[in-house]
């Protein structure tokens, strides 16, 4: 199910590549190395460990500690301006809840909003989320404005554009708007999800706002296709068809009598695998199939354990209007109102995404780690944000005895490398 | 640095949480009380990492209560406010606004357009041409770090680089002056006031609700009591991270969990959080309230908190 993996080889210590700087706290005096642009030196990015142990009363100490604070001060004071040139202004949409902007530009249009066909307001208007408004804003990107409702002891209002101007809205009202009001604000655990990932350079949509709202065949074929050379979805219907006639065949090679009598019985066998195949008697969940532990009357996921963002990697050609299937499927959840997923909620998350079936090819510890379906999990504490991945593996497909002898050598190989998982998992 | 913050200090909920928006109230509560939250904003000077984080600042349950007990803060509903206050307000009073905004933007163009002109003059010298004979000479532009102008655009908008003559450089910064004077900055500030009149602290009726805390809230008091900073735990599976000073310049020593003194719990999560804790060089501290018959026997009194919180530390001794 979760990708657990006792299996892997001990990690002594964190690696370089495991250093995850957002995990603490940093030093704000480095953010200046960070921010100072100059075109010839890449920005230096600050080193971890450069902290203390435990305060022990010196004055260099507490200087230090009084600079960081100053450099922290700083660094959270600076107000956001828009230069003329540059100034996008959006309103504040009230009844929908995000926001739209009548002149759009900039590149951020190219990975956010969406154009309404035949909608109010001027052709090209693009409407934005709540999400990618409060994002923008918070960028320094937009100046959104409250709406203006006029004839309310209006004297100013009607005269002209300049004068039914809304008021820029601040940081905080945007908060207060595009997570308090209207009838769908994100969460804010789901706004952060958003934003922390926007920040890394991914794209991001709402899950169900886009042609991925389809059932399954259609997606199959693309989901495939980006999980490496895999067979577009009617090849991998048939394989699935075939491994389920593959179990029937297998289990009737020699007519299985559990009832009475040995398991295998005696006579000339010439391979092992032949015996192992006598001995498969208990079935398992077959992941290439919707997973079977869904209840029936409720199939479909529900919040929290429901995708709710798809995920994109930064990629020169995206087109919004044909994103194509996403890199990955994430569901937000608050860690201290959410307990862990039940199967029958597990399973029903699961059922919602594609199938994305492993290369046939990988290694052994390789497929079972990537599963025939998964998703992003997506667990927010106050602010803080740890992301994990459940796939629904197919132990049961993947069978021992019939490797080649050679493969051996991948399966020690298989486990070693692997990034973003619990952190804390370092060994004694 | 910080300037002086009025107490008590308004703490903004919206749909149940909890944020700060005043990068002053931010750093002084973080500086006399403890209370760091957790940034989550966007630094608009920076805006494409997950590293440093900006305002706002959320703040856990605890936090909160902790404040409004110290009376140090209280709570508002935003939502509602600015709702009410930007829905009704009337044409003269946005106008008066408005205006106000205008006036913000100015100032920030013209501080940019000195800024930008500065450089400039330091660019010139730095390739060996005398300035203009009226140039500050003052502290190298520490401009780099400021707010998101396109500063390479204004650098290098004008010929002067080209030009030997230090009187064609002034020339032209003035006339990029007088340009850009006509137009002012878009202004995006962090607090809504004083578009919205700021919020007034409850007075007589004090406190007026203290928001709800978990029930890990004993513990989490206790050892904020002690002097240390706690900040969330998730990261490292446990409710907090305790840290002997500011998470600014220290590591954390503890990752402390909150339990009930008679709650039953798995001896696999206490070798789990003791190893996790040891593994990563901190304490797995385990921690709760007391119960009367424990707390009245005077052997073990020392080191109860207030409220009879007794705490253990964990160490996975590795033998």
């Amino acid at each position: 199910m979760a990708d657990i993996d006792e299996d892997a080889p001990q990690v002594p210590e964190l690696s370089a590549v495991d250093i995850d700087l957002s995990d603490e706290t940093q030093d704000f005096r480095f953010l200046n190395s960070l921010s100072r642009h100059d075109a010839n030196t890449s920005p230096k990015i600050p080193k971890r460990g450069e902290k203390d142990f435990e305060p022990h009363a010196t004055n260099l100490q507490a200087e230090i500690l009084a600079a960081s604070r100053v450099a922290m001060h700083t660094a959270i004071s600076v107000l956001r301006t828009h230069y003329p040139k540059s100034h996008q202004i959006a309103h504040y949409d009230v009844d929908g809840g995000g926001s739209y902007i009548d002149k759009p530009t900039g590149t951020f249009q190219l990975t956010m909003g969406s154009v309404r066909k035949g909608g109010p307001g001027k052709a090209n208007r693009l409407w934005l989320l709540p999400e990618e408004t409060l994002y923008l804003l918070e960028r320094g990107s937009l100046d959104v404005r409250w709406p203006v409702e006029l004839g309310r002891n209006d004297d100013y209002g009607r005269h002209g554009s300049e004068e039914t101007e809304g008021i820029p809205m601040s940081l905080q009202g945007a908060y207060a708007a595009f997570a308090g009001m209207g009838p769908s604000p994100p969460t804010l655990e789901q706004y952060l999800v958003y934003s922390g990932l926007k920040r890394a350079g991914y794209t991001v949509f709402r899950a169900g706002t886009d042609v991925d709202n389809e059932p399954h065949p259609t997606i199959d074929s693309g989901g495939n296709r980006i999980s490496g050379p895999g067979p577009p979805s009617g090849f991998d219907f048939f394989r699935g068809l075939w491994s389920r006639l593959d179990l029937i065949y297998t289990h009737s090679d020699p007519p299985p009598n559990t009832a009475f009598g040995p398991l295998v019985r005696p006579g000339l066998y010439r391979s092992y695998a032949h015996i192992y195949r006598m001995l498969h008697l208990i079935p398992f969940h077959g992941p290439h199939g919707p997973p079977s532990d869904t209840p029936r009357g409720s199939p479909q996921p529900e919040a929290p354990f429901k995708v709710f963002y798809h995920v994109y990697k930064a990629s020169p050609g995206f087109r919004k209007s044909a994103p194509g299937p996403p890199d990955f499927r994430i569901a937000v959840v608050s860690a201290r109102e959410t307990a862990l997923p039940t199967l029958a909620q597990l399973s029903a998350l699961l059922a919602s995404t594609p199938p994305s079936p492993p290369r046939q090819d990988a290694q052994l510890y390789q497929k079972l780690k990537h599963g025939y379906r998964n998703v992003l999990l997506a667990i927010v504490d106050q602010g803080v944000v740890s992301y994990m991945r459940v796939a629904d593996a197919g132990f049961g497909c993947e069978r021992i005895y019939e490797r080649k002898k050679g493969s051996g050598k991948g399966l020690k190989k298989g486990g070693q490398r692997r990034g973003g998982r619990g952190e804390g998992s370092s060994s004694a | 640095m910080a300037t002086a913050v009025t107490l008590p200090v308004p703490i903004s909920q919206v749909a149940g949480r909890y944020f700060l928006y005043n990068a002053d109230v931010v750093t002084f509560i973080r500086r006399e009380h403890h209370i760091t939250g957790v940034l989550i904003g966007n630094l608009p000077q920076a805006p494409q990492q997950n590293i440093f984080s900006g305002i706002p600042s959320e703040l856990m349950p605890e936090e909160v209560r902790l404040l409004v007990e110290k009376k140090v803060a209280y709570v508002i509903e935003d939502a509602a406010r600015h709702r009410n206050a930007f829905r009704n307000m009337s044409g003269s009073e946005r106008m008066a606004v408005l205006a106000a905004f205008d006036k913000q933007g100015r100032e920030a163009a013209r501080k940019a357009q000195n800024k930008a002109s500065k450089r400039q003059e330091e660019a010139l010298k730095r390739k060996g041409m005398t300035a203009a004979p009226k140039v500050r000479n003052d502290s190298r532009a520490s401009a780099s770090s400021e707010a998101g102008v396109d500063e390479d655009e204004i650098l290098f908008a004008s010929p002067a680089n080209s030009f030997p003559t230090p009187t064609l450089a002034s020339t032209a910064s003035q006339a990029s002056v007088s340009v850009n004077e006509s137009k002012p900055f878009g202004i995006t500030p962090a607090m809504s006031y004083p578009a919205l009149s700021p919020p007034t602290p409850p007075s007589e009726s004090w406190p007026t609700s203290i928001p709800e805390a978990p029930p890990s809230y004993p513990l989490f008091k206790y050892l904020h009591d002690k002097g240390y900073f706690l900040s969330p735990g998730l990261r490292f599976g446990a409710q907090y991270m305790a840290y002997p000073g500011d998470p600014l310049r220290f590591h954390s020593h503890f990752l402390a969990v909150g339990k009930e003194w008679e709650e039953e719990w798995e001896l696999g999560e206490l070798v789990g959080g003791g190893r996790l804790g040891t593994g990563v060089k901190k304490g797995f501290l385990v921690g709760g309230t007391a119960t009367d018959s424990v707390s009245k026997d005077s052997n073990t009194n020392e080191g109860l908190g207030d409220q009879g919180v007794r705490a253990f530390c964990v160490e996975w001794s590795g033998m």
